[in-house]
């Protein structure tokens, strides 16, 4: 019983934390707008958190610039288990238009498993909720692959 | 003997104890982010967010840092968590009190020191910079707003005591009923302001929450915490909240009692949730975060000013 509950609580109570690789800030005000009083994602539970240890979500904007891609690779390994990797933009995904720059090593895929990856340049902030809510949801589900 | 023994175990684990005020306290948790959220026109979390938030953090992984000692790290949130549930037992419910004894308002004053230090303990021993600032900035606070909470104490027990001071709480709030409460009172009324004032930064919440600073230095001592020593943190804060308003019910609004202990238990928790919403959630949908040492003159001019003049009203008999 406590297990479930704690599988439940997993899915209800997802915190994010925001790193920008790059990216061109669009993406990371739409990520704010979802915070917003208009749009409100507290309401499903989701909270900024201020360091990757207490983060369930790393949400990833931005092409992955080579100065950055360690320091994100880094930052992902210090997220405790069970964690979500979320990409927000069109960036993360493809590199966008900087692909084929030399300082872009754009797909996130190639480094680490990416759960939900929400595309557009930019992202409306609807898109964001419902990417969001879908990452919380597969958090629920690896909690609960834990137990067994 | 074994009824005696029976009964403190109701005390400690039930009643006043553990399970008590960590239901209250994330009630009064649940309901402060909810009614913030009203006032910013938002949805809002359930009022069970903080529930869910706690299982959500024991669930999760526990990563101690290798800069990090061991013992200190995981010991301090446990020992936060103990002097909270132990300065509960010292609080009188109106009429009834778990413990009481000749001078346990200045146990309660130790007691309620011990989460801060906690706290600086668990992030001295992260060994984290940002933890530094943030230990730094929370021995700051304390620093704050210890002044002015001695001055209302002060004020109290001299209020009730008369001549002598009167530092046990039981007494204090037995002279209430016999009187009125200490807030009807004219001279104590700036004591009570001051009081609510020493309430959020105790807490931590919104304006005087320098040491854990999310946004400029990464939740400050918390940084390095995950998993079940950070749910227990969090549980501290929401505590605190419940802790810090029963206090300030027993010392100011302590003349009522019913008789029926579940009743009065009722009526304590109601005052306690006004309290919440009204020293914390308002204070905390109005302002923005002060820097430490616009803080630190908040709590020593106008917070201890307001504390003074209670503590010299009362002292001339006025």
């Amino acid at each position: 019983m406590f297990k479930k509950m704690i599988a439940k609580s997993t899915a209800k109570s997802p915190w994010i934390y925001h790193i920008n690789t790059g990216s061109c800030n669009g993406c990371d005000i739409e990520l704010v707008a979802v915070l917003t009083p208009r749009y409100d994602a507290e309401r499903f539970g989701f909270k900024l958190a201020g360091t990757p240890r207490h983060a369930d979500i790393v949400v990833v904007s931005g092409p992955i610039t080579s100065q950055s891609k360690e320091r994100l690779l880094r930052t992902l390994e210090q997220v405790p288990e069970p964690k979500c990797v979320v990409t927000i933009g069109s960036c993360p995904q493809s590199g966008n238009v900087f692909k084929g720059s030399y300082s872009v090593e754009a797909p996130l895929e190639q480094y680490v498993h990416v759960d939900v990856a929400i595309a557009g340049c930019t992202p409306k902030p609807e898109a964001v909720i419902e990417g969001l809510y879908k990452a919380a949801e597969i958090l629920g589900k690896k909690r609960e692959a834990m137990n067994q | 003997m074994g009824i005696t023994i029976l009964r403190l175990l109701f005390y400690v684990l039930i009643f006043p104890g553990c399970l008590f005020v960590t239901a209250i306290g994330l009630l009064l948790a649940g309901i402060d982010r909810k009614v913030l959220a009203r006032m910013q026109r938002r949805v809002g979390p359930p009022i069970v967010q903080p529930v869910y938030d706690f299982f959500k953090l024991l669930g999760k992984e526990t990563i101690i840092p290798h800069a990090a000692n061991k013992t200190a790290f995981l010991a301090a949130p446990v020992v936060g968590f103990v002097s909270l549930v132990v300065l509960m037992l010292f609080i009188p419910v109106f009429s009834f009190s778990a413990f009481s004894g000749r001078a346990d308002l200045i146990v309660v004053l130790y007691l309620l020191t011990i989460p801060g230090v906690a706290l600086i303990v668990g992030g001295s021993a992260s060994g984290s910079p940002y933890a530094g600032i943030g230990i730094s900035r929370e021995m700051v606070t304390m620093m704050a707003y210890e002044l002015p909470l001695i001055l209302v104490l002060l004020s109290v027990a001299k209020m009730a005591g008369g001549s002598a001071l009167c530092f046990s709480l039981s007494d204090i709030v037995a002279w209430q009923e016999a009187h009125h409460s200490m807030i009807a009172h004219w001279q104590l009324i700036p004591a009570a302001v001051a009081m609510l004032l020493v309430i959020p930064a105790e807490v931590g919440t919104q304006p005087f929450d320098v040491a854990e600073a999310e946004t400029e230095i990464c939740e400050g001592p918390l940084i390095e915490y995950s998993g079940a020593p950070l749910a227990m943190f969090k549980l501290n804060t929401a505590l605190k909240m419940f802790v810090m308003t029963a206090l300030f019910v027993a010392l100011f609004i302590g003349g009522i009692d019913t008789g029926i202990v579940a009743l009065n238990a009722l009526i304590l928790v109601l005052l306690c949730i006004v309290l919440t919403v009204l020293c914390m959630t308002l204070i905390h949908a109005v302002t923005a975060r002060l820097k430490i040492e616009h803080l630190f003159q908040f709590y020593w001019t106008f917070v201890t000013t307001l504390a003074t003049v209670s503590l010299v009203l009362v002292w001339l008999g006025l």
